[in-house]
This record gives C-alpha cells, structure tokens and sequence, in this order.
C-alpha cells in the first residue's frame, strides 16, 4: 500500500525539504510533488470520483500548500498536513459541486472485460458512489482513506486530527451503514 | 487486530479505485503543478534574499551598537569615583587684584586657562611697566 510505505509516514529528509520550500528552492518543491502526488490524486478520486476534477483538486491543493507553508511548525511532517489540506479541498469541492448540482458521475476503469461486465462494474460504482455520499462527512473520509487508500488508523487520526478510537469507531459505523445501503445490490 | 471494531472491509469498494494514469498524464501534472508553483517559488526566493541582505547590514550595525555600549559603560563605571573638580577660569578681577602677581608668569602657573580678559590685562600690566597697574581709562573703558 502507498499510504503505508510512503504515504503519510514522515520521511527523515522532509524537514530539510520543506525549510528548502520555504526558501523557495524548485527542486525540494518537485521532490514533495513527485512523493505525493499520486497518493494525492488517488485520495482525491476517492472523493470526486471524477478524474479530471481529482487532478485539479491535487494541483490546487498543492499549491495552497506551498502558499501555506510558513504555517508548518518546523520539524513537523509534511505528510498529514498536506492530506487534511486535500481532504478538506475535497470535501468543500463536493459540497460545491452538489450545490451547483454537477456532481459527477463515477468513471471507472477503461472498459477491458466487455460490454456486459463494464456496464455491471458502472452500476455498482454508482451505488457505491451514492452510498458513500450519504455517509456523514467524517465517516466517509475515514472509509475512502482506509479502505481505499490504505491509510492506517495512527495516520488517519494525524490527517484529520481526530482520535485513534474515534477513527475506529467511525470506520465500524460507516462499513455497517454501507452494508445496509449497498444490501439491494447484494441480493441482486 | 481483533477489537470492538471487528466490522469486515466491504470488498465492493474495490470498484471505485482510481484508474490508471499513464506516464504521459502523470507527467503533465506535475508539469502543470511546477508552472503554477513558480511564480511563489520565486517570491520566496527574493523574500528570503531580502531579508539575507537585511541581516546582513544589521550584522555590523549591531556589532558597531555592542563596541559603542561597551565603551560607554567603561567610561561610565570608570568616571563613576568622586568627580574631578572643574577648575575655574582665571577671571580679570583676580588678576587686577593680585596686582604685582597679576603678571604672564601667574597666568602660566594658575591651574587653569585664563580668560581672556585676564590674558589682556596681563599682557597690559607687562607692557606699561612694573607698577603693576593699568591707565584709568582703559579699566574704565572695560
């Protein structure tokens, strides 16, 4: 898993990169882009469901992260600051989008097994997708960064600034409340 | 790890994994975040010179702020015993009073310089002679 090898996990040179960022060195700042940026996108996804609107939210995410990085203690890991900038980004994105109502539609993989299968596998993203959205915002991210992303519990509780039990207890609640919402398709 | 929380991973979430980015899009994004991160990049860059030249004139301003501290204080834990007397300017009156003694000599011998008027009368003394006094108008002219 990416969150676990070299996700959130603080990297021993990242102090020395963000005070390098800080001093407005390009290449420090294309190192933590090239460390980041697919997990970034991946979790980004897990929100958006949309891979263009997921590409955007990591640029811009990463850039408000570059604007902000005077507010980083020093010695501090880049890591879970930068994935609660993303996640907040993302979630307000949503919000926005669901407002305007053009919330998007799950696209999946490139079709590969024929039309039939590609056509179920879309369904299913749907409902999944609509079953995740009508989770309580907390529970969703806990769900999309552990059981999609494989971000651990520690790191979780550091990314949204929630308690360890806290994270477990919401991941219990949201997996039992997409069981219930994902129950018809199951049956099917 | 068995807990409370013992709810089992739901397997269908598999389905909204991101897909694939190819190499080329992965690529352009990070092109695209780079160009969008220069222009601060940039600004930092120069925030940060600025502020190397600004420590850098304050390094010998301070410097020059310590030695000046340090040679007050000296000067002032030095001056700090009792104070020396000022001596007093050697006044015309003085002079015409001591008379005879009213002369250069008691001008170069006195503690301190004269005034001016002193040297003058002094100077009047020596040339009208050893009488030791001055021509009435002169000293009612003063």
């Amino acid at each position: 898993m990416a969150a676990t090898s070299e996700g959130v996990k603080p990297v021993q040179d990242e102090p020395q990169l963000v005070e390098r960022v800080r001093r407005g060195d390009r290449d420090a700042f294309a190192a933590l882009v090239d460390r980041y940026a697919d997990q970034a996108f991946a979790v980004a996804y897990g929100f958006l469901r949309h891979a263009q609107d997921a590409e955007d939210l990591v640029q811009d995410a990463l850039i408000r992260a570059l604007e902000r990085i005077g507010s980083l203690r020093p010695g501090s890991s880049f890591g879970p600051w930068f994935y609660r900038l993303l996640v907040n980004a993302a979630l307000n994105r949503r919000e926005y989008l669901a407002r305007r109502g053009t919330a998007q539609l799950p696209v999946g993989v490139p079709a590969r097994d024929g039309p039939a299968v590609d056509a179920e596998r879309a369904e299913l993203q749907q409902r999944l997708a609509r079953a995740l959205s009508a989770l309580p915002r907390d529970l969703e991210s806990v769900v999309i960064l552990h059981d999609l992303e494989g971000f651990t519990h520690p790191e979780i509780a550091g990314i949204l600034g929630i308690p360890e039990g806290t994270c477990r207890s919401h991941l219990f609640r949201a997996r039992r409340m997409l069981r219930d919402l994902l129950k018809d398709y199951r049956h099917q | 790890m068995s807990d409370r929380y013992d709810e089992a991973p739901i397997p269908e979430l598999e389905a909204l994994k991101p897909p694939l980015r190819s190499d080329i899009e992965r690529r352009r994004a990070r092109q695209r975040v780079l160009a969008c991160a220069e222009p601060l990049l940039a600004r930092r860059r120069r925030a940060g010179s600025s502020w190397e030249v600004l420590a850098a004139w304050a390094r010998p301003g301070l410097v020059a702020a310590s030695v000046v501290l340090a040679i007050l204080a000296a000067a002032l834990k030095l001056g700090g015993g009792p104070a020396r007397p000022v001596p007093e300017p050697v006044l015309l009156d003085d002079v015409l009073a001591t008379g005879a003694n009213g002369s250069v000599p008691a001008l170069l011998v006195a503690m301190s310089e004269p005034d001016i008027d002193a040297v003058v009368a002094a100077a009047l003394i020596e040339t009208n002679g050893s009488s030791g006094a001055l021509p009435q108008e002169q000293l009612q002219g003063r």
